[in-house]
């Protein structure tokens, strides 16, 4: 099993012209997305990010934090799966229901892992 | 491995589901307590708290799974929020004097069932006030008390967002100047009978959408049932008969849902209606409520509606009815009621009883009536009965009124097929 990180990328305010009834089952499709992975047990973690934060970079010898809402994308979240290769880690999150909505984009990137050192 | 393992598990236990109608629940019930918190004049505000407060859950969720206990996950969410808006609105205070509660100190916030209860109740109260408007009441209950969108709205409405916006910014001023804290004891029944009527009338939008080719919209339907529940369940009111009246009606009504549709979609009378569709449960449901209301010494409006839904409920066929039962509970209805509507209803019956000429010669009584005589379904009631009695020429006229003053195609369709037995084009 190799190990992968999601980064799931979307626009800062995406969801909020959705009625309740609308957001429950946006919830619900994904919740059962969401089960399926544990249960087959490529989920290793998820987290969600807030909407806020710094970007610092290196600037004429002096550490800046930049502005951080550059585009209107953030990183709202990652997933930290489990999978043999990437392809199947591929194939993993173009199930998620939420690319039917195309308010969604998702960066797979592999773990870097030396053997016999991690 | 190990590891591994164990986190599947947690993860397990976090996705679950949520109860139906959750979200549109809660919303009611967040908007309800916060606008307590916040002063009516706030609900607008309350709103917004909410609408953000379920837009951080589905960022959240969307992610991590659903939490185990999703309720106190948003009412945390909710009370922080709120908080933030009451330390906003003291500083304000300092520069504008906008009439508020007296300020209110933050860490009295108390979301308990008790203090929701409360706020609903106060929430129906006001929404359902007899300042606003009747045909607004209904947009306003949809938005504040069920969580439905202006789009939703809309649709139910069949009209345009614009136009539901406007209401809804209209019927707020009203609620503005409504007193959300002031009412005594004696004020709450016939503060909870307004409640009844507007959510009768909201089920009957549900039942028979006058407007537009939607057949039944469910959502109203059992939003209705879920309001009256509401208020059902309310300490404050002492007196539930109406509140089981009109459930019992509301479930009766609703056990015929699957047969009033045949499967290509047309409209079923009650003869037509396949009556092994019928839903059991909800009849049950019905004839619980009822059993309560018998006991209740005074009969209203919804007790007798409801009756007269159980009979027909409880017939085997349509041709079992028992129509002799059903007239007496319309004629005593009319002493509570005399509108033409319920005359129209009980010379249904009355046909059944004395013969269609005794029906058609009441009915006719009705036509200088100009609510009635706009009615579609009045001379369709008609037509139907002069076809019963072979007199072609009458029933011909009457079936091309109806078609001209029916307002749907479901109307429409249902006519056009009638009058095509008698005159084949």
């Amino acid at each position: 099993m190799q190990e992968f990180l999601l980064l799931i990328r979307n626009e800062v305010t995406p969801k909020s012209n959705l009625s309740p009834e609308q957001m429950q089952h946006h919830i619900e499709k994904i919740g059962a997305y969401l089960k399926q992975l544990a249960e087959k047990g490529h989920m290793k973690s998820a987290q969600p990010l807030e909407n806020e934060g710094v970007i610092l970079s290196y600037k004429n010898r002096e550490i800046i934090d930049g502005p951080f809402n550059e585009t209107k994308e953030v990183i709202s979240g990652y997933y930290h799966l489990l999978a043999k290769n990437l392809d199947e880690a591929i194939a993993l999150a173009k199930k998620d229901p939420r690319f039917e909505e195309g308010i969604w984009r998702i960066e797979v990137r592999p773990i870097k892992k030396v053997e016999g050192i991690n | 491995m190990q590891s591994i393992h164990t986190m599947t598990e947690n993860q397990k236990k976090e996705t679950r589901r949520l109860a139906a109608h959750f979200f549109r629940n809660e919303y009611g019930r967040l908007v309800a307590v916060i606008a307590h918190y916040l002063g009516g004049e706030h609900v607008e505000t309350a709103e917004d708290i909410v609408q953000e407060t379920l837009a951080k859950a589905v960022s959240h969720w969307e992610i991590k799974g659903i939490p185990k206990n999703p309720k106190s996950w948003l009412y945390a969410t909710a009370k922080n929020l709120t908080i933030n808006v009451l330390n906003r609105k003291k500083h304000h205070r300092t520069y504008i004097s906008i009439k508020t509660k007296e300020a209110f100190p933050t860490n009295k916030l108390e979301f308990s069932e008790e203090v929701i209860e409360d706020g609903l109740l106060r929430m129906m109260f006001a929404t359902c006030h007899p300042s606003i408007s009747e045909k607004y009441q209904i947009p306003l209950v949809l938005k504040i008390l069920s969580g439905f969108s202006i789009p939703e709205i809309a649709d139910a409405f069949f009209t345009s967002n614009e136009t539901i916006n406007k209401r809804l910014v209209r019927e707020r001023k009203q609620l503005r100047k409504v007193d959300f804290d002031q009412f005594f004891e004696k004020d709450i029944q016939p503060r909870a009978n307004n409640v009844l009527k507007t959510i009768y009338l909201m089920f009957n939008e549900g039942y028979f959408p006058s407007r537009k080719n939607q057949i039944i919209r469910y959502d109203l339907c059992l939003e209705a049932i879920r309001l009256v529940k509401l208020l059902n369940g309310s300490t404050a009111i002492q007196d539930k008969t109406n509140c089981h009246a009109l459930l019992a009606l509301m479930y009766f009504n609703c056990a015929s849902f699957k047969s009033r549709i045949s499967k290509k979609g047309t409209l079923q009378t009650l003869k037509q209606q396949d009556r092994s569709l019928w839903n059991m449960k909800l009849i049950q449901m019905g004839v619980q409520h009822l059993r309560l209301l018998n006991m209740a010494q005074e009969t209203s409006k919804f007790a007798l509606l409801a009756t007269i839904s159980a009979n027909h409920c409880m017939a085997q066929s349509f041709e079992a009815t028992n129509w002799n039962e059903i007239l007496s509970l319309y004629d005593r209805l009319l002493l509570l009621e005399d509108s033409p509507i319920t005359h129209l209803n009980r010379c249904v019956a009355l046909a059944y009883v004395a013969g269609n000429l005794k029906a058609i010669m009441e009915l006719n009584k009705l036509k200088g009536e100009t609510i009635i005589d706009n009615y579609y379904l009045f001379h369709l009631t008609l037509a139907e009965l002069y076809q019963k009695e072979g007199e072609n020429t009458m029933a011909e006229g009457a079936y091309r009124k109806a078609l001209e003053l029916a307002q749907n195609s479901r109307d429409t369709l249902l006519i056009e097929k009638k009058l095509y037995k008698i005159v084949p084009i």
